[in-house]
């Protein structure tokens, strides 16, 4: 006799963007170029995680991780803006939350500004181009 | 100019417009152009400084600023907007710092200027005492132009 399997439930999965208990992670999304934090905020919210909040500079970003905090669970920092770069900012957030889970945004060509971020306490860095795949992947090892 | 400041940009602008736009990119033949000459109608202007100064200008039509824009934001836009100009401003800064790295890999040190978007007609571009080389690219979204004028810092 066959066992009958529920082939519905075979490919169901979490997505990425959900905590265990269900609710979605909380995300601030900190980049000058308006494309760059719409093209994060689709892939992100495409996997359920949460945009709740978005800053064109450091400054901004500090100021909007106090006020969102403690209910922000993820940053993704773009590494060159204006008045304050991002990782003068990443100093600044860590210096308010050392738990802060920060990832940089960077193009080609910041290297050492991306090891610059990852040892002062960056969990992780992306390269633009954005790609879906590569966001989730490092965004996900950042929450682990 | 020495090549060796072209080829990097040309590869950067094929890599980069290959991956956001997912499409064919044919190169045309390289030309030289004179110190002053007429841009299409969306230029994106790098300045760079540093062991050779000058800049990168990467000319457009609006036609094809707006269906580049629409490609890579995933919705059909209808006109050149504030999210069209953060889009094209983004492709110039992604294609100058893919390059500048293989500039730095081979020695050459200097730095960027944030993409500054200059839109209009009858627009007309000078860099005296620096010719500029054009590498003209054909897309299906029409055609684009890297314009490249560069020295040796003396």
């Amino acid at each position: 006799m066959i066992a009958k399997v529920d082939y519905q439930n075979v490919n169901d999965r979490k997505p990425d963007g959900l905590k265990t208990d269900g609710t979605p992670y909380r995300v601030l999304v900190v980049d000058d170029s308006m494309f760059v934090v719409k093209q994060i905020g689709q892939i992100l919210t495409s996997e359920g995680f949460e945009i709740v909040g978005t800053a064109v500079d450091g400054s901004e970003a500090l100021e909007k991780y106090k006020e969102l905090h403690p209910n922000v669970d993820l940053v993704t920092m773009d590494i060159t803006m204006p008045k304050v770069d991002g990782v003068t900012a990443l100093e600044q957030i860590l210096a308010f939350d050392k738990e802060a889970r920060i990832i940089m945004i960077s193009a080609l060509g910041k290297q050492d500004l991306v090891k610059k971020a990852l040892m002062i306490g960056a969990k992780n860095y992306i390269v633009k181009p954005l790609d879906r795949k590569k966001v989730l992947e490092r965004v996900v090892q950042c929450l682990k | 100019m020495r090549v060796e400041y072209i080829n990097p940009f040309v590869e950067a602008t094929f890599s980069i417009l290959k991956e956001v736009l997912n499409t064919k990119v044919e190169r045309g033949e390289l030309y030289l152009k004179p110190t002053s000459h007429p841009v299409l109608g969306v230029a994106a202007i790098v300045g760079l400084a540093g062991d050779v100064e000058g800049r990168v200008l990467f000319d457009m039509a609006r036609e094809t600023a707006i269906s580049i824009a629409s490609i890579m934001n995933g919705e059909e836009l209808t006109e050149f907007d504030e999210l069209g100009k953060a889009t094209i401003a983004e492709l110039a800064n992604m294609i100058t710092a893919q390059a500048v790295t293989k500039l730095h890999d081979l020695g050459f040190r200097f730095d960027l200027t944030p993409p500054a978007l200059i839109t209009g007609i009858n627009m007309e571009v000078s860099s005296p005492n620096v010719e500029a080389l054009i590498v003209p690219v054909t897309l299906p979204q029409g055609k684009l132009e890297i314009n490249v004028a560069i020295r040796e810092r003396a």
